[in-house]
């Protein structure tokens, strides 16, 4: 047989020259990070040798958020920082999901530079962010005096500040109320409720059924976004309501176990029974599908706890319900009648370990952040405040009904909570929830699962190594 | 017979075969380097931290049986593993029963039987995203078609996915609707039973229902201890259905063993619980099916035998 075959030997040779030449393919020169054009070679097809652009000198700083609303701010101001951090590559990602993406980053050893990506207490008490102290020490705009000391303490972790304020910072407590909702249940928008008792007669006559008994409107549900927090980032609704924080920070105990919080859970419990348990779980995972304040928005919710970015959220996102946002202050037992509770702290940037040269590339896309041109590209297009002063003082809030509330706020509340950073937080945060049930469900009363609660929380510290 | 015991040398190799085996060994690499990287790597450093205290960000701290024995004054542990054993007791034999029950149906010569068999199978081909979120919408209490149907008729709604004591047979009743897999395998081992073998139960006068449990069952046996086992194991790591459609709520009633390790490994970075959770839920599974292989002797029936 003359006939050419290709034989196990032609194609194991093919197969050694493929892997010879991929190898040889990998040894090549990457290709230039965005923004970068990459070398021409000249005729000959030798090695260039014309002097390399100024681009080539700089680095790809890396700069990731968990938010996907930002990235339409980003098309705005992401040509200016490109400028203030030449000859280096500013290279942003919104949208990185803060577990299986960005915390798994982090836990590799191969995270951003500088970013935003929940698990703030994890980052600092474990090491993964990068003090920021004595960048602050050196910076003519992060200095104190232009945050709300809430704001700032909430950077700080065991006496070390690790986080820089930023991105949708401002505070975080507010009671929002749709007025047509409120004026069509004979309600007068003009005095909203200041205690719980008064709340929950507004939650009354706010919540509908049809004739067979199912659910038609809310009036509040304290499940939903701000009001349903507890231990997170974001505070804790409750004791900051109640007037009580359930961790010291000093002495590293539990605080839950008190007759405030037996009380609150009770309170808190009673909107739920008026809604029926079932009811509200099937309308939060339609309306909105569960998502943050979606009832809400969705206009089946009269009232709701949000922070200032609820007014600017809606106005994106619901223009039509919007203008019949209105904004006051949180309401408090009865005892505690006239508090002014406002919050500060929340989100903000950090720097991670193993960030390339942090004081020269992450720290100047940090101090960015506060400038007007970032401010003014997230305020504009999300809606969304950093917690600087001479920023938000000067903002024009008219565009977003309810905001002013907001920033009038800082000046008047009398009573600052900030985040407790309990190690621990996402743990006790998930068994508020599953205890809260279990109260408004009937199963348990308000003290059993305050003590309950305290329990976990205490045995959960020991087992994981925090004793 | 002395010279039988003599000793057994290994036979030599020649070169051409050495050559082989090394070939055989170069090109199989590439699965024998992922399989050690990304099935025996991860399976060993599981077990190890399984005896550590670790968070993922900061090196494991090594706690013995810590992790093991703090299980047993575990309220939750014990929540999810009542939980998760009233879903397999009961998804296990009622997947592969319904799977069984539609194969011998559309085994049938029934009109537009190709059509009934696509139409059974499709929904094991659907992505369990889309699954949940078409239920989600067809059970919501609110505005799902069920309910709005009941709510057009001045009738109460049911809570099918809200209440703690609904949610769970609801989620039975969309597992069963997703048994197309399972029913096709069985649909291939009804087509595999000689039909001589039904001739000849007629002939001796055997009804429809002798002929199904004397002939049909047991030779269908392999396959429904096949698919037994397979829906043991799928069983104990239910996932996604109840993350996608309930977060194991209301009220933790689908809180189960799968929702439970991995709130543990991802949300309370508690990586050494989660890998003891993870080696419980092995040896669980190893003892169901090594109890379902062995109690199989008794009522699987194979050709072969």
């Amino acid at each position: 047989m003359g006939e050419k075959r290709f034989n196990r030997r032609d194609f194991l040779r093919l197969s050694m020259v493929a892997a010879g030449s991929a190898a040889l393919a990998a040894c090549t020169t990457a290709p230039a990070p965005s923004g970068q054009s990459p070398q021409a070679s000249d005729d000959t097809g030798a090695a260039p040798v014309t002097s390399a652009p100024p681009q080539a000198e700089g680095g790809v700083i890396s700069y990731w958020l968990f938010w996907n609303q930002y990235a339409d701010a980003v098309k705005v101001f992401q040509p200016i920082l490109q400028a203030r951090v030449a000859p280096h590559t500013i290279d942003i990602k919104t949208g990185v999901n803060a577990e299986e993406v960005f915390l798994t980053a982090v836990a590799a050893g191969t995270p951003p530079d500088i970013g935003t990506g929940h698990h703030y207490i994890d980052y600092m008490s474990k090491g993964q962010a990068i003090e920021v102290g004595d960048f602050v020490a050196t910076s003519s705009t992060l200095k104190p005096e232009n945050f709300t000391p809430a704001a700032w303490n909430g950077q700080f972790y065991q006496g070390k500040q690790y986080g820089v304020s930023g991105i949708e910072a401002f505070v975080r407590r507010g009671l929002n109320y749709n007025t047509k909702l409120v004026e069509e249940a004979g309600l007068d928008p003009d005095n909203p409720p200041v205690t719980w008792p008064e709340m929950l007669e507004w939650h009354r006559k706010l919540t509908k059924f049809d004739g067979a008994g199912n659910l038609q409107q809310i009036g509040y549900d304290p499940t939903d976004a701000e009001g349903g927090l507890f231990a997170t980032s974001d505070g804790s609704f409750l004791p900051d309501s109640w007037g009580f924080e359930w961790f010291d920070n000093g002495s590293r105990t539990f605080n839950i176990d008190n007759p405030m919080m037996a009380e609150g859970l009770e309170t808190l419990a009673e909107f739920v029974k008026i809604i029926g348990p079932d009811n509200l779980t099937g309308l939060r995972s339609v309306e909105g599908q569960g998502t943050w304040g979606g009832s809400y928005n969705s206009g089946v919710q009269a009232m709701i706890v949000e922070g200032y970015w609820h007014p600017g959220e809606t106005f994106h996102e619901k223009p039509e319900i919007a203008p019949l946002n209105r904004a006051t202050w949180i309401p408090v037992p009865e005892g505690r009648r006239g508090r002014k509770v406002q919050f500060g702290g929340g989100h903000m940037v950090f720097l991670y370990k193993g960030a390339k040269n942090p004081a020269e590339w992450a720290w100047p896309v940090a101090e960015f952040l506060n400038t007007k041109e970032h401010c003014d590209a997230v305020y504009n297009s999300v809606g969304w405040l950093p917690d600087f002063k001479p920023y938000v003082e000067a903002v024009d809030a008219s565009p977003y009904p309810g905001l002013d509330f907001y920033i009038k706020s800082v000046r008047e509340a009398d009573e600052w909570h900030h985040p407790l950073w309990c190690e621990i937080e996402t743990f006790v945060s998930r068994k508020y929830n599953e205890y809260f049930e279990k109260v408004y469900r009937g199963e348990m009363t308000g003290a059993d699962a305050a003590a309950a609660l305290q329990q976990d929380a205490e045995k959960e510290w020991r087992e994981a190594g925090y004793a | 017979m002395a010279a039988v015991a003599t000793i057994r040398r290994r036979p030599q190799l020649s070169r051409a075969q050495r050559r082989e085996f090394f070939f055989g060994v170069l090109f199989a690499s590439p699965w024998l380097i992922g399989f050690f990287l990304w099935t025996v790597f991860p399976i060993l450093s599981s077990l190890y931290f399984s005896f550590t205290r670790y968070d993922l960000l900061q090196p494991p701290v090594f706690i013995g049986l810590t992790n093991y024995t703090n299980l047993a004054t575990d309220n939750d542990f014990f929540l999810v593993v009542w939980n998760t054993l009233w879903w397999v007791v009961l998804s296990s034999p009622l997947g592969v029963g319904s799977a069984f029950l539609m194969a011998v149906l559309l085994n049938t010569r029934i009109f537009a039987r190709s059509a009934f068999r696509a139409i059974f199978f499709f929904p094991s081909i659907v992505p369990i995203i889309v699954v949940s979120s078409v239920w989600a919408f067809v059970l919501n209490i609110q505005f799902g078609a069920i309910n709005a149907t009941l709510r057009a008729f001045e009738l109460p709604t049911i809570p099918f996915l809200s209440s703690p004591d609904v949610v769970k047979p609801t989620l039975l009743m969309i597992h069963m609707w997703m048994q197309g897999g399972a029913m096709v395998i069985f649909l291939a081992t009804l087509q595999d039973v000689p039909r001589e073998l039904y001739e000849a139960a007629t002939i001796d006068g055997g009804g429809s229902w002798a002929r199904f449990w004397n002939i049909t069952l047991p030779m269908c046996s392999p396959v429904i201890l096949f698919n037994m086992v397979m829906a043991f194991i799928g069983g104990f790591q239910n996932f996604a259905l109840p993350w996608l459609l309930t977060q194991g709520g209301p009220n933790r009633a689908t809180e189960f063993f799968a929702l439970f390790l991995y709130r543990n490994a991802f949300q309370y970075l508690r990586m050494g619980k989660a890998s003891a959770l993870a080696w419980v839920l092995f040896i669980v599974i190893v003892i169901f099916t090594v109890t379902l292989f062995r109690s199989s002797a008794r009522w699987v029936y194979y050709r072969s035998e």
